[in-house]
């Protein structure tokens, strides 16, 4: 057996290790996990508080736009109904769409990471858990305030995509639409955070002796979930920031008649809305996969065909976009290769789906409430897909396209692919935190209201599409013969409906929330979630010898919880896990993890009071706002990064680990680098738009300013890197002449002066960002260096405050490392957009 | 309550939207979509069977031919091979057929008809060969019949979409570009069209019909069309220049030129009134110019409640001899 | 077919509960007041008026119909009579000299059955 780490895993012999602990062991790790009560909630950082929390808000926003969604079926069911006026209905369906998409579907699956993941690999908590209560404040506070704008008259009113010119200032004149890009944005800040969270955590956490093969399916699915959601997010955080600047500075993006062209937002915004469907349906699929083995009663069948599925449903799913965009005139060859993706991506599908197939023919399935969603789902499902590759061939599209038979399409989709997935998993998963399971007498009632309304509202759509009716319709004339269709659709929006009701009664009735005491495993999952539990999650951090490790060992629970592996104390006396190697989970070293703080509370509601704020145009508050919420955040990070006395500790069974690393091993270096992954992203976004652009209308382009402007903004960039590589370089020495805090504190603002002088060039050559799209996408690159400085400053100036306050530990320090890392991508991508913008125009 | 029991007790019955338009065509363009639909639904239909069958199997089949079903084996045949021989076909066919459907091949007809979209209408204006504007319309389009017909599509405003269900697939109509797409009807008729791109305000009300005429009809309304007589003085023309109409509204041989409406020279001969909703007559003219907001509401024609009925009268009567 | 049974049932459910048919002053043997009423739609008498019966349009410009059968005069001048108001929704101009309402393109069995369907419009 080889190692990755240099880890022996001889070592693993030692457990389970005999012998009694100590008694006082679990009351330690009680009293520190213990998460506060009182006023003190707010500042819960624990996974599973956070994670309940953050699946019942998730849940609020479906019930919400489901409510929305039955207000319209009335407003369908006969023609020319007055129940609402033609602007509220397009509040209504723009409202539904988003919010189902934007404030559901993303959110439910990154909260049943949090509550989950932990869990099932065996990990005390999530890497960083006040950032995943941070991502859920600011998604709760968000959320609602978006969601409270259709009270007011004040919601959007394009379409959960946004068209413009439609959605430009010319043509949505009112607050409205900036609601919609405010709501995105809140989504975006938790996605992200979460989707950081998630790698790292599936990567770095997982317990001991959980190689990649052993990893859970589910984790396999958050995995490459959180992967998608770092790719494909980027485009829609750049095409909401360019509307926001078209609408708000008049820049031109959109704007044929200066340079601009209204595809490029449909571009951007499907290279991001077409994964995030398949961000929606895998983690469900994933859910299923991991539900399946336990309600059959075996292993899954094909699971290595399964993730390969995964992945080749993301890498397929960032080429099908442009099947949106079918009837916009696209020239033949790209019609081709975009319709050949989007059969492709079927492919992946059925696998997943006959695996399913494959593991109950093998096993001894029982027909309980779990079972019956994931088959509900899964016909649904079929069904959807079908349709979907009946629109993936163009010239049916040019027919289906924008009609009620793509709104019946993605409803399957998603419906069978997500939702009943998810009513699966909340039953299947339900013991886990409750002290009561969910009535299996009600499931089933609740189960066949819910299919049944969902064929009988959606199946008739088909229908309704090829008989002429285009979507978004606030209405329909008589005399069309629409009418039997749509009223057979509004009775099964309500029967459906009928069945979250029941759905909810039964929760009201049944669910108890309880870390210790839950109903525990009804139906006999194998995998780590199941073992006993409290507010530390398991007692001791398993050793994992197999995919199923309680269906293997079924003395593991027992061991377990006497603590008989991994860290069955806290170590440290602070909270802590036990970071892995990323493909075999060997041990590599003890994160201390950050305690319950209100701070990211307080950083989330300052968030998203400058958001809010932002969007009524009240621009001062909002600013004192972000301020507080920077140092909000600020002052929660001044905790982190402490190294403790001992620096190396016993994990369980004489296993020494250190408590402290730093560089690439380090979970923070992770972090770290995800995240600028994501800038990275927003940056080839970027450099795409610009590309567009000028191959759309190259007539509106003038020649860039003189070159020779680039040698001090590339001098300037480099020399503020080296100050800062030097810097580090320095306080790895132990160097006291310079302080390296100085140096970073000198080098940053070099990147700031090279910004400068880039703007500079660009206004003395007679660039006006209002005037034409090559101005505008220039300054964009402008505006995002300038964040990335302003984040740079900010870093090198909290550096320096730690280290006055002596708190920099030297030779290495992971906030240094941190901060060195973004300033010197800071300078790289600044010189990299001075370039590109320069090198284009020139070069054709 | 009783407008429930009246819409389901209708004479025509439930059933009365059958076939849909989408397999209902009328001539080549749609003909060839909607032999592909039905293609694709039994494909569908066939594919469902398959899963069903072996759903059913794996649920309820005999221990024997369950256990063949639980390898890894089925994902490969059914999950892998089919699928990808099933999908490639399609392909091939689907990609022939748009190809031969897509107006950017084949040669270039000699009857081009230029569309706009507008907020919440439609711009009609045919064109000669060397693409000069002969006449122009709106809401309504005159084809010969058993001839293609290439559109160029564009808009004034936000994006649209062009679709007329029973002659072609649609087509976006995309600010600051111009798209191309062939119509073809096989037999005369009126066909309904529809904007089926969310266009903001009444976009459920903006329809248009394209009128599929015999070539000596359509031949007898292109030379009425691009040579339009000059109108009589009348009541109503001096309103209609005088009250405010003729800063939107054009109307060929008389000094009515605004461009922001519709274009009524040829109003008379329309079937309908506010973009293919309302049936065209006296009556309904006087309504619309009266009132328009009550009955399209959201539309850029002020209401015109000013004008007595006299008034509303002679500009009818005026319009409805504009053909 | 599941549709229109469950429609029949509907009927039988809600047909106590709807209102009874006006009284028959104006009795027309001869029209039917539910062609009259697609006739209505047909010719877009609604552009005009607010016709109860017809959900779209409902035009401003002339006046609502609602409650049409009770009243004692037609635009003010001629009685209301069965003969009367189909001869008048035919060709309002020929009969009230001056009306605002224009002559409409009915026949005169299309405007018997749009007279009987106004004639259902009452308390």
């Amino acid at each position: 057996m080889t190692s990755e780490t240099g880890f022996d895993p001889n070592l693993y012999d030692r457990f389970p290790t005999s012998g009694p602990r100590p008694e006082n062991e679990l009351e330690e790790l009680e009293r520190i996990w213990r998460p506060p009560s009182g006023w003190g909630r707010l500042g819960i950082i624990n996974n599973n508080y956070i994670g309940i929390w953050y699946i019942g808000t998730a849940f609020l926003f479906f019930l919400l736009a489901g409510i929305l969604a039955l207000v319209m079926r009335v407003q369908l069911a006969l023609p020319l109904q007055g129940v609402l006026s033609e602007h509220q209905y397009a509040e209504f369906f723009t409202m539904h769409g988003t919010v189902m998409m934007f404030l559901f579907a993303v959110p439910m699956m990154e909260a049943l990471g949090v509550l989950l993941l932990p869990q099932m690999l065996a990990a005390r908590d999530l890497p960083f858990p006040r950032l995943s209560a941070y991502a859920f404040w600011a998604y709760f506070a968000g959320g609602l305030s978006f969601f409270a704008s259709i009270f007011v008259g004040l919601a959007p009113t394009g379409g959960w995509f946004m068209y413009p010119p439609l959605t430009s200032s010319v043509y949505s004149p009112g607050i409205n639409a900036d609601f919609w890009l405010l709501g995105i944005g809140f989504i975006e800040i938790s996605a992200i955070a979460g989707a950081i969270e998630i790698i790292v955590g599936v990567l770095r956490t997982r317990a001991p002796g959980m190689t990649l093969d052993r990893m859970p399916i589910f984790a396999w699915g958050m995995l490459v979930f959180a992967g998608m959601v770092v790719i494909a997010f980027p485009a829609v955080i750049l095409c909401t920031l360019l509307l926001e600047l078209e609408r708000a500075l008049n820049w031109p993006f959109f704007d044929p008649t200066r340079g601009g062209d209204p595809l490029l937002w449909q571009h951007l915004f499907w290279f991001f809305g077409h994964p995030e469907v398949y961000i929606i349906f895998l983690p469900a699929a994933a859910l299923v996969s991991s539900m399946i083995p336990a309600l059959a009663r075996t292993r899954l069948v094909g699971h290595n065909l399964v993730v390969i599925a995964f992945l080749a449903t993301a890498f397929i799913s960032f080429g099908v976009w442009a099947h949106h965009m079918f009837a916009t005139g696209m020239p033949l060859l790209s019609i081709g290769f975009f319709s050949a993706a989007s059969m492709a991506v079927s492919v992946p599908a059925g696998i997943q789906v006959f695996a399913w197939i494959a593991t109950f023919a093998a096993g001894t399935p029982k027909f309980n409430v779990p079972t019956l969603f994931v088959l509900g789902g899964l016909v649904t499902f079929v069904i959807g897909g079908l349709t979907g590759v009946m629109v993936a061939m163009v010239p049916f599209d040019w027919q289906a396209h924008d009609t009620y038979f793509i709104v019946a399409h993605l409803h399957y989709v998603l419906i069978g692919g997500s939702v009943f997935p998810l009513f699966a998993a909340f039953y299947y998963w339900t013991p886990m935190t409750s002290a009561r399971p969910l009535s299996e007498r009600l499931g089933k009632w609740v189960f066949w209201l819910m299919f049944a309304g969902m064929q009988v509202a959606f199946m008739p759509m088909h229908l309704s599409g090829l008989m002429g009716m285009p979507r978004r319709v606030f209405t329909y004339l008589p005399g069309r013969e629409l009418t039997a269709t749509n009223l057979i659709s509004t009775v099964g929006a309500y029967l459906l409906a009928a069945g979250v009701a029941l759905f909810l009664f039964d929760l009201a009735r049944s669910f108890r929330f309880r870390m210790e005491g839950n109903a525990g495993n009804v139906y006999g999952g194998g995998t780590l979630e199941w073992l006993p539990t409290g507010s530390y999650s398991s007692r001791s951090i398993p050793l994992v010898r197999g995919r199923q490790p309680l269906w293997q060992d079924p003395a593991l629970a027992d061991d377990v919880r006497d603590g008989r592996y991994f860290l069955p104390r806290s170590a440290t006396g602070f909270r802590e896990t036990i970071i892995t190697s990323p493909l075999r989970a060997e041990p590599e070293y003890l994160e201390i993890m950050p305690g319950p703080s209100g701070w990211p509370f307080s950083a989330a509601i300052f968030t998203a009071l400058f958001f809010m704020l932002m969007t009524v145009q009240a621009y001062g508050v909002a600013l004192v706002c972000g301020a507080i919420a920077i140092g909000c955040v600020l002052r929660w990070l001044w905790d982190t990064d402490r190294p403790v006395a001992p620096e190396e500790v016993d994990a369980g069974g004489g296993i020494m680990l250190p408590t402290y690393v730093t560089g690439p091993r380090s979970h923070g270096w992770w972090a770290v680098v995800i995240l600028l992954v994501v800038i990275g992203m927003i940056f080839l976004m970027t450099v795409f738009s610009l590309v567009y652009l000028f191959g759309i209308h190259p007539r509106f382009w003038a020649p860039v300013p003189p070159l020779g402007w680039l040698a001090p903004i590339l001098i300037f960039n480099a020399g503020g890197a080296m100050l800062v590589l030097t810097a580090r370089r320095l306080l790895c020495r132990g160097t006291t002449l310079w302080t390296p805090p100085t140096l970073m504190l000198l080098g940053t603002p070099m990147l700031a002066l090279a910004l400068a002088l880039d703007f500079w060039s660009w206004r003395s050559a007679g660039f006006d960002p209002q005037l034409t799209a090559q101005a505008a996408v220039v300054h964009a690159f402008m505006a995002q260096q300038a964040m990335l400085c302003a984040v740079s400053l900010l870093m090198a100036f909290y550096i320096a405050a730690r280290a006055s306050r002596g708190m920099l530990t030297a030779p290495r320090s992971n906030s240094f490392d941190i901060a060195t890392i973004f300033i010197v991508y800071t300078a790289a991508q600044g010189c990299a957009a001075a370039l590109i913008v320069r090198a284009l125009p020139t070069a054709m | 309550m009783s407008r429930l029991i009246s819409t389901l007790w209708a004479p025509d019955g439930l059933f009365a939207g059958w076939p849909p338009a989408v397999l209902d065509p009328a001539g080549p363009y749609a003909g060839s979509i909607a032999v592909l639909t039905w293609v694709l639904f039994a494909i569908a239909l066939l594919v469902l069977a398959v899963v069903g069958t072996a759903l059913w199997i794996a649920l309820w089949g005999k221990q024997r031919t369950r256990q063949r079903l639980g390898g890894s084996r089925l994902i490969w045949i059914a999950g892998i091979a089919f699928p990808v021989v099933v999908l490639t076909l399609l392909l091939v066919y689907g990609l022939r057929l748009t190809s031969s459907l897509s107006a950017g091949t084949g040669p270039r007809t000699d009857l081009r008809i230029r569309v706009t979209g507008e907020m919440w209408w439609w711009r009609v204006a045919y064109l000669d060969a060397e693409g000069r504007v002969v006449s122009w319309d709106a809401n309504e389009l005159h084809i010969p019949v058993g001839r293609t017909v290439e559109l160029e599509l564009e808009s004034a405003d936000v994006i649209h979409s062009f679709w007329v269900p029973r002659l072609s697939g649609k087509t976006d109509m995309i600010p600051g570009r111009r798209n191309l797409i062939k119509i073809q009807a096989d037999a005369p008729g009126v066909y309904a069209g529809q904007c089926a791109e969310y266009c903001g305000g009444p976009h459920a009300l903006m329809g248009f019909v394209v009128i599929a005429q015999p070539p000596a009809d359509f031949a007898r309304f292109m030379r009425a069309a691009s040579h339009p007589a000059a109108p009589p003085p009348s009541p109503g023309r001096q309103l209609f220049e005088t009250a405010g109409c003729a800063a939107c509204h054009r109307i060929a041989g008389t000094p009515a030129n605004g461009m922001e409406g519709p274009d009524l020279t040829l109003l008379g001969r329309r079937r309908t009134l506010g973009a293919g909703i309302l049936p065209n007559n006296h009556g309904t003219l006087m309504g619309w110019i009266g009132d328009s907001q009550a009955i399209k509401p959201g539309n850029r024609m002020p209401p015109f409640s000013m004008l007595s009925s006299a008034e509303l009268d002679a500009l009818a009567t005026y319009l409805e001899q504009r053909k | 077919m599941q549709a229109r049974i469950a429609a029949i049932a509907l009927l039988l459910v809600t047909v106590g509960a709807c209102k009874s048919p006006p009284v028959r002053r104006h009795f027309m043997p001869e029209a039917s007041a539910s062609r009259g009423k697609a006739i209505i739609a047909r010719v877009g008498c609604t552009a005009c008026h607010a016709i109860p019966g017809i959900d779209w349009p409902k035009g401003r410009v002339g006046p609502n119909l609602e409650n049409f059968a009770d009243g004692t005069l037609i635009a003010g001048k001629v009685p209301n009579r069965p003969d009367m108001l189909a001869a008048y929704v035919r060709d309002a101009p020929a009969l009230v000299p001056g009306s605002g309402m224009p002559a409409m393109p009915l026949t005169q069995e299309e405007s018997r059955d749009v007279a009987a369907y106004l004639y259902t419009l009452g308390a």
